[in-house]
């Protein structure tokens, strides 16, 4: 049996981590309820993109941009996002593991130290790198956006998917990957932004008359030019809250479980170490006792 | 007849209120738009979106976007809005001397970036501008 001093020790170790996991799971868990509101807040953005993509739709003939062209897919342009910090239970792992399975050529640019440190140990080939900030903020974002669409425009790249742990709630966030260009047609794109927006698919037909209406500034082909790359970083912007909200809330989940597990930890300690000490007690009575008789 | 003006941000929900008139900066010159508005759809450039209701006029600054009229609805889709109270000068006039400083240090980097810092060094002086406004 270990000594009294020994349990006493690992007692105070144990406390000090629970102590540790325990104000680390009260800090993501405002964290995630910040990154949650985040999401939401882009709702009316997307809704808002939604119709007057929905305006231009009708009256643009499926235009002929660069952005919806199909071509031949050789190599495919991801970009992964991952967390810098680690201590958030299998959430990069399991991110990571989808990348193993890619076996198609493919570039990748990279948001979180996590991933970039992956890619680098696997030798596969990295365009950029981008920090995760634990503030995702719009400009950030826009950045790895234009950066990949440029990519994609001048043919490093065929294709622009997004990897990234989406939030589905606080215990569940599964990988996903999502493919960003080439688009398939406008239609899609209004259908994905009203999703976002927590609506229906379809407009209604009442608000299509008054959009027949419309008048373009300076036209419609040219605001449509101008609305695509905005969409294409909304939705990255979009996708990184939500992994930021897979992040907070995995972490959180994996504070709580180590916290749980030091109290159980702790509650088995004390238990030996109060044997340990009464063992000690009675020992030296007898001790005592067994001197007494003996003078 | 009031208007209902709205400007968002894929961050969040900047200005949300009934106003009297709009005077929106878009790439080809700044538009007023009042009550019976013909439907409209237009791009917004970086600058001072000038609201007026009851006789008072605040303003704000915007950086690029898209503009909607629709019936009584002006609905403006901006990558940046700041509310004029809200703009804090020094935190600007740093970020603006940043910009320029880098500007000027890098000859030949990423066409993007610069297009970028250039984007950030106008919409920090459209701040200012509407900041300095009323002295």
């Amino acid at each position: 049996m270990a000594s009294t001093r020994d349990i006493r020790r690992r007692i105070k170790s144990v406390k000090n981590t629970r102590q540790i996991t325990k104000a680390m799971e009260l800090v993501a868990a405002s964290k995630m309820k910040k990154a949650q509101a985040a999401a939401l807040a882009g709702r009316p953005y997307a809704e808002l993109m939604a119709k007057m993509l929905g305006a231009i739709a009708d009256r643009v003939e499926e235009a002929q941009h660069p952005f919806l062209a199909k071509r031949e897919i050789r190599t495919r342009g991801i970009i992964l996002i991952t967390s810098d910090k680690g201590l958030c239970g299998p959430l990069n792992s399991n991110v990571l593991k989808v990348v193993t399975d890619i076996k198609s050529p493919a570039k990748y640019a990279v948001i979180g130290r996590k991933g970039t440190q992956f890619i680098a140990r696997t030798h596969r080939d990295l365009l950029a790198d981008f920090p995760a900030n634990d503030r995702t903020s719009f400009a950030d974002i826009k950045v790895v956006a234009e950066f990949m669409v440029k990519q994609f425009l001048e043919g490093v790249v065929d294709t622009v998917e997004v990897i990234w742990p989406r939030f589905r709630n606080t215990l569940v966030q599964a990988p996903t990957v999502m493919t960003l260009l080439p688009l398939t047609s406008v239609k899609d794109v209004i259908a994905d932004l009203r999703s976002d927006a927590g609506l229906e698919a379809t407009t209604t037909a009442a608000a299509k008359t008054a959009q027949n209406q419309m008048l373009f500034e300076p036209d419609a082909a040219s605001v449509l030019e101008a609305i695509l790359p905005l969409y294409i970083n909304r939705e990255l912007f979009q996708h990184a809250i939500d992994a930021k909200a897979s992040e907070h809330s995995a972490r959180m989940v994996a504070m709580k479980t180590a916290k749980d597990n030091a109290t159980k930890l702790l509650g088995e300690l004390t238990l030996e170490y109060n044997k340990a000490r009464q063992a000690g007690i009675t020992q030296e009575i007898l001790e005592i006792a067994a001197a007494q008789f003996a003078a | 007849m009031a208007l209902t003006l709205e400007i968002v941000t894929p961050e969040a929900r900047v200005f949300s209120d009934t106003i009297d008139t709009v005077v929106i900066p878009t790439t080809t010159g700044e538009v007023g738009i009042l009550p019976g508005h013909i439907p409209l759809l237009t791009q917004v450039e970086h600058g001072e979106l000038r609201v007026t209701k009851n006789g008072v006029t605040t303003m704000l600054a915007v950086s690029g976007g898209f503009a909607q009229v629709e019936g009584d609805r002006v609905s403006v889709l901006a990558e940046n809005a700041i509310t004029e109270e809200k703009i804090d000068e020094n935190a600007v006039v740093a970020a603006l001397k940043r910009a320029e400083d880098e500007l000027k240090a890098a000859k030949d980097i990423d066409p993007q970036q610069y297009e970028n810092l250039q984007n950030l060094v106008r919409y920090s002086g459209v701040q200012l501008a509407v900041k300095r406004r009323r002295r």
